[in-house]
């Protein structure tokens, strides 16, 4: 089987599989980081998004060998403890209901950020078009980005 | 006398502090006898660290169980709640009744928990009070620490052992409300930390070592199977380990989630599959039965009055055929169960609502006694009901079972899922209104046709309860009509039927309260003021099981309508419209949503809801269902299970559309300040949020929506 360089969450790692494996799989059951959620395979629910040398991408629909050779990083690598400005936003607002959706939108929301500081309603309803979270945690995700706004970097 | 001996000290070794055990439900489930001797069921320990673990018998799947049940204890109990750690119980003997549903899990426990952390409290004192030779009502309790006399205070580990040797208080006092520092503030989400960072495991994040995945091919058609297959093809794909017959299918075992998906895929373009029966089935055929349906016979769930009699009579008689589609719940986190069979037992991963039936069927499966099944509760990526099923985890078990030991995590795929849904089955609704001559409400007949989810979710048995069961919302209407009959005629479908979050109360309330908006409309009366009549001067009512305090529901209406400004000018294109509902007699909400339709374009600006549900005991919590609970009912509007022979039509978000972020209106919440004891919010905002939606859509367009989803009706 070929192998794969990857960086993820700043680690240079290894990865034998195939050159199509979509990288949601690679990081959850290859890498163990479970951060990044399975919804749909589709590319229509969001929960899997990651950054892909700093632009939002949904792994599912990201093959291993189009990750290969970039920086990757996942819900875990965002900050060491939890400071990056959107997941303290998220605690302020009490965003989460279930949470299994809210990796994938913590992702996309500080890729909104870091692209737009200040972003209008009109930006979060284009960032968030292909994130489904069934719960309807969408008006508190609307004002912790809103809180965030500003302080990513 | 088991009631008497409410508590239990659990007397742990030497230096594990104080362990208190309470039994959470005292009502045993039917064929059940009562415990002959005590036996807990939730645990309170307090470490000589000053650490508070509290084990919650309810799964928690974002409403917020894991932050407002530890509340009530640590209120009573003044705990530091820095310091307490949350755990999931593990059912079995001492965990029996984890079923975690119906907007309960706050209102069964409350009274329990507070007594729990009161005795603690008691018994803590009494330790500090000895320790200091002084009695105990000298001493109190704040933050984690019993103050005494002269500014003395001593922490609760520090005294967690001394208190365990002292005896159980027969009744420890309860605070007053007042004096709560914990109920009623709003307290974050205890497990948002480990959600924002990704730490947070849920049933799929399971990881065991040497763990397998798998993922089953089943028939497209409901209850279908396979009758030739060729495994080799499967087995071709990289990292395929097995293919394995379980009742459900065929089971691809492999090393990696993708390599299962894969060999799934591979295996499928081999199998031919023996469709059986249901292939007939399809939702067109379906509609006809239930149009049929509503003129043959039924089954009474309420009669007042001679509503026969009264329609004949009345002056003028409104009619008009309302219609709900299927529904899926369509959890984010799909279906998904680990399972790990070993020489001497199993060991069992399960994001379950139903935990015990889960653990229960799956050592069943497995052929173990169920004290050989370990089963662990994880969080929830959305339940709604679905995962009340035990579907999911007995078929995990049996897959483990046939690959032959070690761990194996079944993985649904968003298709699967959607399609071997227990579904929220379609109902069709014929409702009529009779009226004087001077423009009173005299009669109502409210017909309901459609398949019987609690005959699906018993087995197939028609219970006496199932006309009550399936015209919930429809059957307590609360208005005062001098006669009312409504009933169920149910028609058979051949697919798996389950709880969907606000059942049947959904479509029951949908068309119960657009067709009161017609009623009104057509008297000329305004909506608001018309209900407002209908629920003059009544207190308590009894519908059946239930009772309501109809005070509380026209309180809820009256200030929904004035937040929100009931009867102010609007734009052309907006209209305004309301609805409200007693949820099981318990909560009550009422809704009114700001709409547009503009060049066909339906917005939802807003929506004002107002709830009664006793004491909040988490407001930050209780909001979130609201808006949870609101955007829930609204994805309605648009979604829609449709079967042709046999299958779904439908397979992923793509065509089985939920609300997202440009579709959700504002939500403004006013909860209604109670001194009841509380009751629940997952499921009462969901049922009203349609019908406001849709009378406000008549208001600004003079269209009348009877039939969902949407679709094309407002272009």
């Amino acid at each position: 089987m070929p192998t794969y360089q990857l960086t993820v969450n700043g680690r240079g790692r290894t990865v034998e599989a195939d050159a199509d494996t979509p990288l949601l799989w690679v990081l959850r059951d290859t890498l163990g980081l479970t951060g990044t959620k399975f919804g749909c395979g589709q590319g229509v629910c969001g929960a899997c998004t990651i950054h892909l040398d700093g632009q939002a991408v949904k792994s599912c629909q990201t093959s291993l060998k189009e990750a290969a050779g970039h920086a990757v990083v996942t819900v875990e690598g965002l900050s060491r403890d939890g400071s990056h400005p959107v997941q303290k936003a998220w605690i302020a607002e009490d965003v989460a209901q279930c949470g299994y959706c809210q990796p994938g939108m913590i992702m996309s929301a500080a890729a909104l950020l870091k692209h737009k500081a200040h972003p209008t309603d009109h930006d979060i309803d284009e960032a968030f078009a292909d994130h489904v979270c069934r719960c309807g945690t969408y008006p508190r995700i609307r004002k912790a980005v809103k809180r965030a706004a500003g302080g990513v970097k | 006398m088991t009631s008497r001996r409410e508590f239990l000290k659990v007397t742990g070794a030497a230096g594990t502090g104080l362990m208190l055990g309470l039994y959470l439900e005292a009502k045993p489930r039917p064929g059940e006898m009562p415990p002959a001797a005590f036996q807990p069921n939730a645990f309170l320990a307090i470490r000589p660290d000053g650490t508070a673990r509290i084990t919650v018998p309810k799964a928690e799947m974002g409403q917020g169980v894991r932050t407002a049940l530890p509340l009530a204890l640590a209120e009573e109990l003044d705990l530091d709640w820095a310091k307490i750690e949350v755990v999931n119980a593990q059912p079995g003997p001492d965990f029996k009744a984890m079923q975690t549903g119906g907007s309960t899990s706050v209102s069964t426990t409350w009274d329990a928990l507070r007594r729990a952390g009161a005795t603690a409290r008691e018994m803590l004192k009494a330790a500090a009070a000895a320790q200091w030779k002084v009695s105990p009502a000298q001493c109190r309790t704040e933050q984690g620490f019993v103050l005494g006399p002269d500014g003395r205070k001593l922490g609760y580990g520090a005294l967690a052992e001394a208190a365990a040797k002292q005896p159980v208080p027969k009744e420890a006092p309860l605070k007053k409300p007042a004096d709560y520092r914990l109920v009623g503030k709003r307290t974050p989400r205890f497990d948002g930390p480990a959600i924002v960072t990704g730490k947070a495991i849920f049933g799929l994040d399971v990881r065991r070592p040497g763990q397998r995945f798998a993922a089953v091919l089943r028939c497209a058609v409901v209850g279908g199977q396979p009758k030739a297959w060729d495994e080799a093809k499967a087995k071709a794909v990289k990292g395929v380990k097995a293919v394995v017959k379980v009742p459900t299918g065929l089971a691809v075992i492999a090393d990696s989630t993708w390599a299962a998906f894969k060999g799934r895929d591979a295996l499928a373009a081999t199998t031919a599959w023996e469709e059986g029966a249901a292939r007939a089935f399809n939702s067109a055929g379906l509609e006809a039965k239930m149009r049929t349906a509503l003129t043959g016979p039924a089954d009474d769930a309420r009669r007042e009055g001679d509503a026969g009699k009264a329609l004949k009579a009345a002056a003028k008689v409104l009619e008009a055929e309302y219609s709900f589609p299927y529904q899926a719940h369509a959890t984010v986190e799909p279906m998904n169960a680990t399972a790990a069979v070993s020489a001497t037992g199993a060991e069992m991963w399960v994001g379950s609502q139903s935990a015990n039936r889960a653990h229960e069927r799956a050592a069943a499966a497995l052929g173990l006694k169920p004290e050989q099944l370990k089963v662990t509760v994880p969080l929830i990526g959305g339940g709604f009901g679905r995962r009340l099923g035990t579907d999911f985890s007995t078929e995990a078990a049996q897959v483990a079972k046939a690959a032959g030991g070690g761990p194996v995590q079944v993985v649904w795929d968003r298709e699967d899922d959607l399609r071997h849904d227990l579904h929220h089955p379609a109902t069709l609704h014929h409702l009529r209104a009779g009226l004087d001559a001077a423009g009173t409400l005299t009669a109502w007949a409210h017909r309901i046709a459609g398949p019987a989810v609690l005959r699906s979710w018993i087995g197939g048995q028609k219970a006496p309860s199932q006309a009550a069961t399936e015209t919930n919302g429809a059957y307590d209407i609360p208005y005062a009509i001098p006669a009312i009959a409504v009933d169920f005629a149910e028609v058979d479908a051949p697919t798996p039927l389950g709880w969907w979050r606000g059942i049947q109360v959904v479509p029951n309330v949908f068309a119960r309260e657009c067709f009161l908006d017609e009623v009104a409309h057509t008297l000329g009366r305004d909506p608001l003021q018309f209900r407002l009549d209908l629920l003059s001067d009544r207190g308590k009512v009894k519908f059946g099981r239930d009772e309501a305090d109809i005070r509380r529901l026209k309180k809820v209406l009256e200030v929904a309508a004035a937040k929100a400004g009931w009867g102010r000018k609007l734009p052309a294109g907006h209209g305004l419209g309301l609805a409200c509902h007693a949820y099981d007699g318990r909560t009550y909400a009422a809704e009114v949503a700001e709409v547009s339709v503009l060049k066909g374009q339906l917005k939802i600006h807003k929506v004002t809801c107002a709830v009664d549900c006793g004491l909040a005991v988490n407001p930050a919590g209780l909001e979130a269902q609201v808006e949870g609970g609101i955007a829930f009912g609204l994805s309605a509007l648009f979604s829609q299970i449709t079967w042709e022979k046999g299958s779904t039509v439908q397979t992923g978000y793509h065509d089985f559309p939920v609300l997202r972020m440009a579709d959700m209106p504002l939500i403004e919440t006013h909860v209604i300040p109670s001194p009841e004891a509380p009751s629940g919010m997952g499921e009462p905002p969901v049922p009203v949020a349609i019908p406001a939606v849709l009378n406000a859509v008549f208001a600004a367009t003079g269209k009348r929506i009877r039939k969902l989803p949407l679709d094309q009706q407002l272009a």
